[in-house]
Protein backbone atom coordinates (compact mmCIF):
# COMPACT_ATOMS: atom_id res chain seq x y z
CA UNK A 1 0.00 0.00 0.00
CA UNK A 2 1.14 3.57 -1.00
CA UNK A 3 1.39 6.19 2.03
CA UNK A 4 1.60 10.09 1.49
CA UNK A 5 4.42 10.97 3.53
CA UNK A 6 2.59 13.02 6.45
CA UNK A 7 0.93 9.61 6.85
CA UNK A 8 3.91 7.92 6.95
CA UNK A 9 5.73 10.24 9.22
CA UNK A 10 2.41 10.46 11.77
CA UNK A 11 2.61 6.65 11.93
CA UNK A 12 6.46 6.41 12.64
CA UNK A 13 5.60 9.01 15.66
CA UNK A 14 2.74 6.41 16.96
CA UNK A 15 5.61 3.94 16.84
CA UNK A 16 7.80 5.90 18.35
CA UNK A 17 4.72 6.54 21.14
CA UNK A 18 4.07 3.05 21.71
CA UNK A 19 7.47 2.36 22.07
CA UNK A 20 8.63 4.42 24.68
CA UNK A 21 5.35 4.10 26.56
CA UNK A 22 6.94 -0.05 27.07
CA UNK A 23 10.22 1.20 27.28
CA UNK A 24 10.64 4.01 29.62
CA UNK A 25 9.93 1.64 32.73
CA UNK A 26 12.75 -0.52 31.85
CA UNK A 27 15.11 1.91 30.84
CA UNK A 28 14.90 3.50 34.58
CA UNK A 29 15.00 0.22 35.78
CA UNK A 30 18.40 -0.47 33.81
CA UNK A 31 19.54 3.25 34.88
CA UNK A 32 18.63 2.94 38.89
CA UNK A 33 20.42 -0.34 38.89
CA UNK A 34 23.43 1.47 37.77
CA UNK A 35 23.61 4.18 39.83
CA UNK A 36 26.31 4.23 42.63
CA UNK A 37 24.64 4.34 45.42
CA UNK A 38 26.77 7.43 46.83
CA UNK A 39 24.94 9.37 43.77
CA UNK A 40 22.19 11.19 45.56
CA UNK A 41 18.55 10.77 44.08
CA UNK A 42 18.37 13.71 41.81
CA UNK A 43 14.70 15.63 42.55
CA UNK A 44 13.49 15.37 40.38
CA UNK A 45 14.39 12.03 38.87
CA UNK A 46 17.23 12.04 36.25
CA UNK A 47 17.40 9.51 33.90
CA UNK A 48 20.33 8.24 33.23
CA UNK A 49 23.30 7.98 36.11
CA UNK A 50 26.20 10.07 35.69
CA UNK A 51 28.88 7.42 36.54
CA UNK A 52 27.39 4.15 35.85
CA UNK A 53 28.56 1.24 38.27
CA UNK A 54 27.64 -2.69 38.63
CA UNK A 55 28.08 -1.91 42.62
CA UNK A 56 24.61 -2.64 43.03
CA UNK A 57 24.37 -5.95 41.16
CA UNK A 58 27.72 -7.20 43.17
CA UNK A 59 25.60 -6.54 46.27
CA UNK A 60 22.32 -7.59 45.25
CA UNK A 61 23.85 -11.17 44.88
CA UNK A 62 24.21 -11.55 48.19
CA UNK A 63 23.48 -15.39 49.54
CA UNK A 64 20.11 -15.26 49.95
CA UNK A 65 19.77 -14.15 46.81
CA UNK A 66 21.85 -17.28 45.15
CA UNK A 67 19.51 -19.29 47.35
CA UNK A 68 16.29 -17.88 46.49
CA UNK A 69 17.86 -18.00 42.85
CA UNK A 70 18.55 -22.08 43.23
CA UNK A 71 14.91 -22.67 44.42
CA UNK A 72 13.58 -21.03 41.74
CA UNK A 73 15.65 -23.02 39.17
CA UNK A 74 14.90 -26.16 40.55
CA UNK A 75 10.96 -25.48 40.67
CA UNK A 76 10.64 -24.45 37.70
CA UNK A 77 12.76 -26.61 35.32
CA UNK A 78 11.31 -29.82 37.65
CA UNK A 79 7.59 -28.30 37.02
CA UNK A 80 8.55 -27.63 33.15
CA UNK A 81 10.22 -31.12 33.37
CA UNK A 82 6.94 -33.04 34.32
CA UNK A 83 4.13 -30.65 32.96
CA UNK A 84 5.41 -31.07 29.42
CA UNK A 85 5.77 -34.86 29.38
CA UNK A 86 2.28 -35.40 31.86
CA UNK A 87 0.89 -32.83 28.98
CA UNK A 88 1.92 -33.88 26.09
CA UNK A 89 0.69 -37.90 27.28
CA UNK A 90 -2.78 -36.65 28.26
CA UNK A 91 -2.83 -34.59 25.14
CA UNK A 92 -2.27 -37.03 22.87
CA UNK A 93 -4.89 -39.47 24.12
CA UNK A 94 -7.56 -36.61 23.76
CA UNK A 95 -6.10 -35.59 20.14
CA UNK A 96 -6.80 -39.37 19.45
CA UNK A 97 -9.42 -40.40 20.94
CA UNK A 98 -13.09 -41.17 19.62
CA UNK A 99 -14.60 -41.91 22.71
CA UNK A 100 -17.30 -39.36 23.95
CA UNK A 101 -16.10 -39.73 27.61
CA UNK A 102 -12.80 -38.67 26.90
CA UNK A 103 -13.22 -35.78 24.67
CA UNK A 104 -15.86 -34.95 27.44
CA UNK A 105 -12.83 -34.74 29.78
CA UNK A 106 -10.93 -32.37 27.45
CA UNK A 107 -13.60 -29.88 28.56
CA UNK A 108 -12.76 -30.68 31.93
CA UNK A 109 -9.59 -29.87 31.69
CA UNK A 110 -9.94 -26.93 29.82
CA UNK A 111 -12.22 -25.39 32.65
CA UNK A 112 -9.79 -25.95 35.32
CA UNK A 113 -7.69 -23.28 33.90
CA UNK A 114 -10.25 -21.09 34.77
CA UNK A 115 -10.14 -21.88 38.66
CA UNK A 116 -9.21 -19.10 40.93
CA UNK A 117 -5.86 -20.51 42.44
CA UNK A 118 -6.75 -17.76 46.03
CA UNK A 119 -9.95 -19.62 46.01
CA UNK A 120 -8.69 -23.40 46.02
CA UNK A 121 -5.31 -22.81 48.06
CA UNK A 122 -6.41 -22.94 51.22
CA UNK A 123 -7.72 -26.72 51.03
CA UNK A 124 -4.47 -27.48 48.87
CA UNK A 125 -2.21 -25.80 51.64
CA UNK A 126 -4.04 -28.17 54.08
CA UNK A 127 -3.42 -30.84 52.22
CA UNK A 128 0.40 -30.10 52.35
CA UNK A 129 0.28 -29.51 55.65
CA UNK A 130 -0.86 -32.43 56.70
CA UNK A 131 1.24 -34.72 54.39
CA UNK A 132 3.98 -32.49 56.16
CA UNK A 133 5.05 -31.23 52.71
CA UNK A 134 5.47 -27.27 53.43
CA UNK A 135 8.60 -25.75 52.80
CA UNK A 136 9.50 -28.13 50.47
CA UNK A 137 10.17 -28.17 47.00
CA UNK A 138 7.73 -31.24 46.42
CA UNK A 139 4.69 -28.91 47.39
CA UNK A 140 5.66 -26.16 45.28
CA UNK A 141 6.14 -28.59 42.16
CA UNK A 142 3.22 -30.61 42.50
CA UNK A 143 1.12 -27.08 42.63
CA UNK A 144 2.78 -26.06 39.85
CA UNK A 145 2.33 -28.82 37.68
CA UNK A 146 -1.22 -28.97 38.88
CA UNK A 147 -1.95 -25.46 37.49
CA UNK A 148 0.11 -25.10 34.57
CA UNK A 149 -1.26 -28.76 32.98
CA UNK A 150 -4.63 -27.67 31.85
CA UNK A 151 -2.91 -24.99 29.77
CA UNK A 152 -0.16 -27.09 28.46
CA UNK A 153 -2.56 -29.57 27.83
CA UNK A 154 -4.81 -26.86 25.80
CA UNK A 155 -1.71 -25.96 23.97
CA UNK A 156 -0.58 -29.40 22.56
CA UNK A 157 -3.51 -30.07 21.91
CA UNK A 158 -4.37 -27.68 19.29
CA UNK A 159 -0.85 -28.23 17.37
CA UNK A 160 -1.26 -32.54 18.02
CA UNK A 161 -5.01 -32.01 16.34
CA UNK A 162 -3.48 -30.44 13.11
CA UNK A 163 -0.67 -33.83 12.94
CA UNK A 164 -1.81 -36.26 10.10
CA UNK A 165 -3.01 -39.04 11.71
CA UNK A 166 -1.85 -41.35 8.26
CA UNK A 167 1.45 -41.23 9.23
CA UNK A 168 1.07 -43.03 12.28
CA UNK A 169 -1.07 -45.58 10.72
CA UNK A 170 1.02 -45.84 7.92
CA UNK A 171 4.16 -46.67 10.83
CA UNK A 172 1.52 -48.77 12.76
CA UNK A 173 0.83 -51.19 9.75
CA UNK A 174 5.04 -51.27 8.76
CA UNK A 175 4.96 -53.00 12.36
CA UNK A 176 5.75 -50.12 14.44
CA UNK A 177 4.43 -50.15 18.10
CA UNK A 178 2.52 -47.91 20.23
CA UNK A 179 5.54 -46.36 22.00
CA UNK A 180 8.31 -46.10 18.72
CA UNK A 181 5.12 -44.44 16.67
CA UNK A 182 4.57 -41.87 19.75
CA UNK A 183 8.05 -41.76 20.26
CA UNK A 184 9.96 -41.48 16.41
CA UNK A 185 6.56 -39.60 14.98
CA UNK A 186 4.61 -37.54 17.50
CA UNK A 187 7.05 -36.01 19.24
CA UNK A 188 9.67 -34.89 16.21
CA UNK A 189 6.36 -33.23 14.67
CA UNK A 190 5.05 -31.73 17.52
CA UNK A 191 8.35 -29.99 18.50
CA UNK A 192 7.77 -26.58 17.92
CA UNK A 193 4.44 -27.11 19.71
CA UNK A 194 6.51 -28.67 22.75
CA UNK A 195 8.99 -25.79 22.81
CA UNK A 196 6.13 -23.49 22.95
CA UNK A 197 4.23 -24.73 25.69
CA UNK A 198 7.52 -25.32 27.27
CA UNK A 199 8.20 -21.60 27.54
CA UNK A 200 4.84 -20.79 28.69
CA UNK A 201 4.91 -23.03 31.53
CA UNK A 202 8.66 -21.32 32.49
CA UNK A 203 6.87 -18.18 32.29
CA UNK A 204 4.26 -18.88 34.40
CA UNK A 205 6.24 -20.60 36.96
CA UNK A 206 9.39 -18.39 37.60
CA UNK A 207 7.48 -15.76 38.61
CA UNK A 208 4.59 -17.58 40.42
CA UNK A 209 3.69 -15.99 43.83
CA UNK A 210 0.69 -16.65 45.57
CA UNK A 211 1.50 -20.51 45.97
CA UNK A 212 5.32 -19.96 47.10
CA UNK A 213 4.29 -17.15 49.37
CA UNK A 214 1.42 -19.08 51.42
CA UNK A 215 3.80 -22.70 51.24
CA UNK A 216 6.88 -21.06 52.15
CA UNK A 217 7.26 -19.44 55.56
CA UNK A 218 10.90 -21.16 55.97
CA UNK A 219 13.67 -18.32 54.30
CA UNK A 220 15.85 -20.92 52.71
CA UNK A 221 12.81 -22.44 51.06
CA UNK A 222 11.83 -19.24 49.31
CA UNK A 223 11.76 -18.88 45.56
CA UNK A 224 12.56 -15.38 43.82
CA UNK A 225 9.46 -13.80 43.41
CA UNK A 226 8.80 -14.14 47.06
CA UNK A 227 12.40 -13.63 48.39
CA UNK A 228 11.91 -10.29 45.83
CA UNK A 229 8.55 -9.13 47.33
CA UNK A 230 10.82 -9.32 51.06
CA UNK A 231 13.52 -7.25 49.99
CA UNK A 232 11.07 -4.37 49.76
CA UNK A 233 10.71 -4.25 53.47
CA UNK A 234 13.88 -5.22 54.30
CA UNK A 235 15.79 -2.68 51.37
CA UNK A 236 12.75 -0.61 50.58
CA UNK A 237 15.06 2.73 50.87
CA UNK A 238 17.46 0.88 48.53
CA UNK A 239 15.86 1.21 45.31
CA UNK A 240 19.25 0.84 43.37
CA UNK A 241 19.78 -2.63 45.06
CA UNK A 242 15.81 -3.91 44.46
CA UNK A 243 16.34 -2.35 40.95
CA UNK A 244 19.60 -4.75 40.68
CA UNK A 245 17.53 -7.81 41.89
CA UNK A 246 14.57 -6.67 39.79
CA UNK A 247 16.94 -6.83 36.62
CA UNK A 248 18.63 -10.35 37.75
CA UNK A 249 15.18 -12.10 38.36
CA UNK A 250 13.66 -10.81 34.92
CA UNK A 251 17.20 -11.66 32.77
CA UNK A 252 16.67 -15.32 32.22
CA UNK A 253 12.98 -15.29 31.58
CA UNK A 254 13.64 -12.58 28.89
CA UNK A 255 16.57 -14.29 27.84
CA UNK A 256 14.78 -17.56 26.90
CA UNK A 257 11.51 -15.62 25.38
CA UNK A 258 13.81 -13.99 23.03
CA UNK A 259 15.27 -16.89 21.66
CA UNK A 260 12.61 -19.18 21.31
CA UNK A 261 9.60 -16.53 20.60
CA UNK A 262 8.93 -17.89 17.21
CA UNK A 263 7.81 -20.71 18.56
CA UNK A 264 5.78 -19.24 21.31
CA UNK A 265 4.32 -16.73 19.61
CA UNK A 266 2.39 -19.00 16.58
CA UNK A 267 1.79 -21.63 19.78
CA UNK A 268 0.13 -19.66 21.73
CA UNK A 269 -2.26 -17.59 19.12
CA UNK A 270 -2.88 -20.66 17.02
CA UNK A 271 -4.53 -22.07 19.49
CA UNK A 272 -6.38 -18.96 20.82
CA UNK A 273 -6.95 -17.53 17.40
CA UNK A 274 -8.71 -20.73 16.19
CA UNK A 275 -10.98 -20.71 19.38
CA UNK B 1 -4.57 -47.81 26.13
CA UNK B 2 -5.48 -44.39 26.12
CA UNK B 3 -7.08 -43.74 29.86
CA UNK B 4 -3.49 -44.86 31.09
CA UNK B 5 -1.39 -41.82 29.12
CA UNK B 6 -4.71 -39.66 30.84
CA UNK B 7 -4.51 -40.98 34.20
CA UNK B 8 -1.49 -39.07 36.10
CA UNK B 9 -3.30 -35.93 34.53
CA UNK B 10 -6.90 -36.90 35.56
CA UNK B 11 -5.46 -37.87 39.62
CA UNK B 12 -3.80 -34.05 39.52
CA UNK B 13 -6.36 -32.62 38.74
CA UNK B 14 -8.64 -33.82 40.53
CA UNK B 15 -6.84 -34.02 43.76
CA UNK B 16 -5.26 -30.20 43.53
CA UNK B 17 -7.94 -28.35 41.33
CA UNK B 18 -11.39 -30.03 41.47
CA UNK B 19 -11.33 -31.20 45.17
CA UNK B 20 -10.13 -28.27 46.16
CA UNK B 21 -12.86 -26.28 44.68
CA UNK B 22 -15.48 -28.20 47.13
CA UNK B 23 -12.99 -28.40 49.88
CA UNK B 24 -13.05 -24.70 50.30
CA UNK B 25 -16.98 -24.59 50.20
CA UNK B 26 -16.89 -26.93 53.37
CA UNK B 27 -14.15 -24.96 54.59
CA UNK B 28 -15.99 -21.88 54.72
CA UNK B 29 -18.63 -23.59 56.88
CA UNK B 30 -16.16 -23.75 59.64
CA UNK B 31 -14.87 -21.53 62.00
CA UNK B 32 -11.02 -20.88 62.72
CA UNK B 33 -8.88 -17.94 63.86
CA UNK B 34 -5.32 -17.31 64.89
CA UNK B 35 -5.85 -18.38 68.82
CA UNK B 36 -8.22 -20.98 68.27
CA UNK B 37 -7.38 -23.07 65.33
CA UNK B 38 -9.33 -25.44 65.14
CA UNK B 39 -12.18 -25.65 63.12
CA UNK B 40 -15.45 -25.37 64.49
CA UNK B 41 -18.66 -25.56 62.79
CA UNK B 42 -20.14 -22.71 62.01
CA UNK B 43 -23.32 -22.81 59.68
CA UNK B 44 -24.13 -19.67 58.06
CA UNK B 45 -22.86 -17.52 60.33
CA UNK B 46 -19.46 -16.95 58.54
CA UNK B 47 -21.35 -16.27 55.50
CA UNK B 48 -23.65 -13.70 57.62
CA UNK B 49 -20.49 -11.23 59.04
CA UNK B 50 -18.90 -11.09 55.62
CA UNK B 51 -22.56 -10.20 53.88
CA UNK B 52 -23.61 -8.02 56.66
CA UNK B 53 -19.47 -6.19 56.68
CA UNK B 54 -19.06 -3.24 54.31
CA UNK B 55 -15.88 -4.54 52.97
CA UNK B 56 -17.62 -7.45 51.65
CA UNK B 57 -19.18 -3.99 49.77
CA UNK B 58 -16.20 -2.41 49.22
CA UNK B 59 -14.27 -5.41 47.85
CA UNK B 60 -16.80 -6.93 45.23
CA UNK B 61 -16.61 -2.93 43.95
CA UNK B 62 -13.33 -2.33 44.39
CA UNK B 63 -13.54 -6.14 42.03
CA UNK B 64 -15.76 -4.96 39.37
CA UNK B 65 -14.04 -1.61 38.95
CA UNK B 66 -10.24 -3.40 38.64
CA UNK B 67 -11.65 -5.92 36.39
CA UNK B 68 -13.51 -3.95 34.01
CA UNK B 69 -10.75 -0.45 33.79
CA UNK B 70 -8.15 -3.37 33.20
CA UNK B 71 -10.18 -5.30 30.67
CA UNK B 72 -11.45 -2.28 28.51
CA UNK B 73 -8.31 -0.61 28.27
CA UNK B 74 -5.97 -3.16 27.97
CA UNK B 75 -8.00 -4.61 25.12
CA UNK B 76 -8.42 -1.09 23.38
CA UNK B 77 -4.96 -0.58 23.62
CA UNK B 78 -3.88 -3.91 22.39
CA UNK B 79 -6.34 -3.87 19.61
CA UNK B 80 -4.89 -0.32 18.74
CA UNK B 81 -1.04 -1.03 18.64
CA UNK B 82 -1.88 -4.40 16.85
CA UNK B 83 -3.84 -2.61 13.90
CA UNK B 84 -0.52 -0.19 13.92
CA UNK B 85 1.51 -3.51 13.94
CA UNK B 86 -0.29 -4.49 11.02
CA UNK B 87 0.31 -2.12 8.22
CA UNK B 88 3.59 -3.44 7.28
CA UNK B 89 5.52 -0.39 8.20
CA UNK B 90 9.90 -0.80 8.80
CA UNK B 91 10.69 -1.97 11.94
CA UNK B 92 7.75 -3.94 12.97
CA UNK B 93 9.18 -7.12 14.24
CA UNK B 94 11.57 -5.16 16.37
CA UNK B 95 8.42 -3.43 17.90
CA UNK B 96 6.79 -6.41 17.99
CA UNK B 97 9.59 -7.88 20.48
CA UNK B 98 9.66 -4.92 22.67
CA UNK B 99 5.58 -4.49 23.29
CA UNK B 100 5.81 -8.07 24.50
CA UNK B 101 8.46 -7.21 27.10
CA UNK B 102 5.80 -6.43 29.98
CA UNK B 103 4.29 -9.38 29.59
CA UNK B 104 6.82 -11.32 30.12
CA UNK B 105 8.26 -9.49 32.99
CA UNK B 106 7.78 -11.52 36.35
CA UNK B 107 4.77 -9.79 37.61
CA UNK B 108 6.67 -9.36 41.51
CA UNK B 109 8.90 -7.81 39.38
CA UNK B 110 6.49 -5.24 37.77
CA UNK B 111 4.87 -4.14 41.06
CA UNK B 112 8.37 -3.60 41.94
CA UNK B 113 9.32 -0.72 39.09
CA UNK B 114 5.57 0.44 39.46
CA UNK B 115 5.86 1.04 42.88
CA UNK B 116 9.28 2.98 42.45
CA UNK B 117 7.79 4.98 39.22
CA UNK B 118 4.99 6.10 41.48
CA UNK B 119 6.94 6.95 44.23
CA UNK B 120 6.16 10.50 45.67
CA UNK B 121 9.39 11.61 45.70
CA UNK B 122 11.80 9.48 44.01
CA UNK B 123 9.61 8.08 41.27
CA UNK B 124 9.48 8.84 37.15
CA UNK B 125 5.86 9.95 37.51
CA UNK B 126 5.63 12.53 39.81
CA UNK B 127 8.99 14.12 37.78
CA UNK B 128 7.14 13.48 34.39
CA UNK B 129 3.96 15.09 35.04
CA UNK B 130 6.03 18.10 37.09
CA UNK B 131 8.28 19.08 34.02
CA UNK B 132 5.36 18.77 31.64
CA UNK B 133 3.57 21.01 34.11
CA UNK B 134 0.40 18.62 34.36
CA UNK B 135 1.40 18.79 38.08
CA UNK B 136 2.15 20.91 40.88
CA UNK B 137 2.94 18.92 44.35
CA UNK B 138 4.35 15.16 44.65
CA UNK B 139 1.15 13.20 44.41
CA UNK B 140 1.25 9.89 46.49
CA UNK B 141 -0.66 8.01 44.37
CA UNK B 142 -0.80 4.48 46.06
CA UNK B 143 -1.13 6.02 48.79
CA UNK B 144 -3.90 7.86 48.43
CA UNK B 145 -7.48 6.36 48.16
CA UNK B 146 -8.92 8.60 45.43
CA UNK B 147 -5.62 7.20 43.07
CA UNK B 148 -4.43 3.80 44.00
CA UNK B 149 -7.38 2.16 42.31
CA UNK B 150 -6.57 3.90 39.00
CA UNK B 151 -2.81 3.42 39.81
CA UNK B 152 -2.82 0.10 40.40
CA UNK B 153 -5.25 -0.45 36.47
CA UNK B 154 -2.53 1.59 34.88
CA UNK B 155 0.46 -0.79 35.85
CA UNK B 156 -1.46 -3.48 35.25
CA UNK B 157 -3.02 -2.43 31.73
CA UNK B 158 0.89 -1.74 30.56
CA UNK B 159 1.80 -4.92 31.96
CA UNK B 160 -1.17 -7.00 30.34
CA UNK B 161 -1.84 -4.98 26.79
CA UNK B 162 1.00 -7.25 24.95
CA UNK B 163 -0.87 -10.59 25.29
CA UNK B 164 -4.26 -8.95 24.20
CA UNK B 165 -2.15 -6.92 21.21
CA UNK B 166 -1.05 -10.24 19.82
CA UNK B 167 -4.37 -11.83 19.55
CA UNK B 168 -5.52 -9.07 18.14
CA UNK B 169 -2.70 -9.33 15.78
CA UNK B 170 -2.97 -13.17 14.95
CA UNK B 171 -6.52 -12.33 14.30
CA UNK B 172 -5.82 -9.25 12.22
CA UNK B 173 -3.57 -11.31 9.61
CA UNK B 174 -5.89 -13.57 8.73
CA UNK B 175 -8.31 -11.82 7.82
CA UNK B 176 -9.22 -11.81 4.64
CA UNK B 177 -7.01 -9.43 2.46
CA UNK B 178 -9.35 -9.61 -0.81
CA UNK B 179 -11.84 -8.69 1.21
CA UNK B 180 -10.43 -5.25 2.10
CA UNK B 181 -8.87 -4.96 -1.23
CA UNK B 182 -12.45 -5.11 -2.57
CA UNK B 183 -14.00 -2.49 -0.05
CA UNK B 184 -10.94 0.07 -1.02
CA UNK B 185 -11.85 0.28 -5.31
CA UNK B 186 -15.36 0.46 -3.64
CA UNK B 187 -13.93 3.53 -2.49
CA UNK B 188 -13.76 2.72 1.47
CA UNK B 189 -11.52 5.15 3.29
CA UNK B 190 -9.49 3.34 6.12
CA UNK B 191 -11.92 3.89 9.09
CA UNK B 192 -14.63 2.52 6.73
CA UNK B 193 -12.79 -0.35 6.11
CA UNK B 194 -11.64 -1.69 9.93
CA UNK B 195 -15.87 -1.08 10.62
CA UNK B 196 -17.04 -2.61 7.92
CA UNK B 197 -14.37 -5.56 6.97
CA UNK B 198 -11.86 -5.87 9.84
CA UNK B 199 -14.22 -5.86 12.95
CA UNK B 200 -16.77 -7.97 12.12
CA UNK B 201 -14.49 -10.57 10.28
CA UNK B 202 -12.25 -10.39 14.06
CA UNK B 203 -15.69 -10.26 16.05
CA UNK B 204 -15.76 -13.81 17.42
CA UNK B 205 -11.58 -13.23 18.65
CA UNK B 206 -12.52 -9.78 20.07
CA UNK B 207 -15.49 -11.88 22.34
CA UNK B 208 -13.03 -14.51 23.40
CA UNK B 209 -10.88 -12.13 24.43
CA UNK B 210 -12.52 -9.88 26.17
CA UNK B 211 -13.77 -13.08 28.30
CA UNK B 212 -10.63 -14.72 28.79
CA UNK B 213 -9.03 -11.42 30.00
CA UNK B 214 -12.03 -10.69 32.33
CA UNK B 215 -11.49 -14.12 33.96
CA UNK B 216 -7.14 -13.59 34.33
CA UNK B 217 -7.87 -10.18 35.19
CA UNK B 218 -10.47 -11.14 38.23
CA UNK B 219 -8.01 -13.84 39.50
CA UNK B 220 -5.13 -12.10 39.34
CA UNK B 221 -3.34 -11.50 42.32
CA UNK B 222 0.51 -10.77 42.43
CA UNK B 223 0.64 -6.98 41.03
CA UNK B 224 -2.17 -5.74 43.08
CA UNK B 225 -0.46 -7.69 46.88
CA UNK B 226 3.04 -6.16 45.92
CA UNK B 227 1.74 -2.35 44.97
CA UNK B 228 -0.53 -2.07 48.18
CA UNK B 229 -1.54 -5.05 49.98
CA UNK B 230 -5.42 -3.71 49.18
CA UNK B 231 -4.68 -0.45 50.50
CA UNK B 232 -4.79 2.46 51.39
CA UNK B 233 -7.98 1.56 54.05
CA UNK B 234 -9.11 -1.44 51.39
CA UNK B 235 -9.38 0.88 48.20
CA UNK B 236 -7.70 -1.63 46.24
CA UNK B 237 -8.76 -4.70 47.90
CA UNK B 238 -10.08 -7.54 45.51
CA UNK B 239 -11.21 -11.09 46.33
CA UNK B 240 -7.85 -12.81 45.82
CA UNK B 241 -6.04 -10.16 48.00
CA UNK B 242 -8.69 -10.32 50.45
CA UNK B 243 -8.87 -13.97 50.48
CA UNK B 244 -4.82 -14.16 51.44
CA UNK B 245 -4.82 -11.72 53.67
CA UNK B 246 -7.46 -13.41 55.76
CA UNK B 247 -6.16 -16.72 55.50
CA UNK B 248 -2.85 -16.49 55.46
CA UNK B 249 -2.13 -12.73 57.27
CA UNK B 250 -5.02 -13.54 60.20
CA UNK B 251 -5.91 -17.16 59.65
CA UNK B 252 -9.14 -17.09 59.28
CA UNK B 253 -9.17 -19.71 57.17
CA UNK B 254 -13.57 -20.05 57.15
CA UNK B 255 -14.01 -16.56 56.41
CA UNK B 256 -11.20 -16.30 53.83
CA UNK B 257 -13.04 -19.40 51.94
CA UNK B 258 -16.25 -17.66 51.85
CA UNK B 259 -14.78 -15.26 50.19
CA UNK B 260 -13.52 -17.51 47.90
CA UNK B 261 -16.77 -19.10 46.96
CA UNK B 262 -17.83 -15.80 46.53
CA UNK B 263 -15.27 -14.70 44.00
CA UNK B 264 -16.31 -19.05 42.51
CA UNK B 265 -19.79 -17.37 42.08
CA UNK B 266 -18.96 -14.73 40.06
CA UNK B 267 -16.24 -16.41 37.75
CA UNK B 268 -18.75 -19.26 37.38
CA UNK B 269 -21.13 -16.61 35.61
CA UNK B 270 -17.78 -15.17 33.82
CA UNK B 271 -17.20 -18.65 32.76
CA UNK B 272 -20.70 -19.28 31.21
CA UNK B 273 -20.88 -16.44 29.31
CA UNK B 274 -17.12 -17.51 27.71
CA UNK B 275 -19.04 -20.68 26.77
CA UNK B 276 -22.05 -19.58 25.42
CA UNK B 277 -19.35 -16.65 23.42
CA UNK B 278 -17.51 -20.22 22.19
CA UNK B 279 -20.91 -21.80 21.35
CA UNK B 280 -21.93 -18.82 19.18
CA UNK B 281 -18.98 -18.35 17.72
CA UNK B 282 -18.47 -22.24 16.45
CA UNK B 283 -22.63 -22.20 15.40
CA UNK B 284 -21.88 -19.57 13.04
CA UNK B 285 -18.83 -20.74 11.90
CA UNK B 286 -20.79 -23.86 10.79
CA UNK B 287 -23.43 -22.11 9.07
CA UNK B 288 -20.81 -19.71 7.45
Amino acid sequence: MRRSLPARFGLALLQMAVAAFVLIPFFWMLSVSLKPTTEPFAIPARLWPEAPTLANYVTAFRPEFRDYFLNSVVVSLSTVAITVTLGLLAAYAFSRARLLVITGLMSLVVLAQMFPHSAIIIPIYKMMRAADLLNTYTSLIVAYVSVTLPVAIWMLHGFLAKLPVSLEEAANIDGAGPIRVFWEIVVPLARPGIIATAVYVLIVTWQEFLFALSFTSSKAMRTLPVGLNDFIGQYGIRYGELMASSVMVSVPVVAVFFLLQRYFVAGLTAGAVKG
Amino acid sequence: MLWLLIAPTAILLTAFMYYPMVGTVIESFYQTSFINPRPQFAGWAIYEKVLASREFSEILWNSVVWTLGVVLLQNVLGFLVALLLNQGLPAQGLLRAIVLLPWILPGVVTAILWRFMYDPQLGLINSILIRLGLLEDNVAWLAESRTAMAAVIFAAVWKGFPFSMLIYLAALQNVDREQIEAATIDGAGPLRRLIDVTLPAIRDVVAVNVVLTMILTFNYFDLVWVLTRGGPQNATHIFPTRIFETGFGQFRFGEAAAYGVFSILVLAVLVAFYVIVQRANAARRHTA
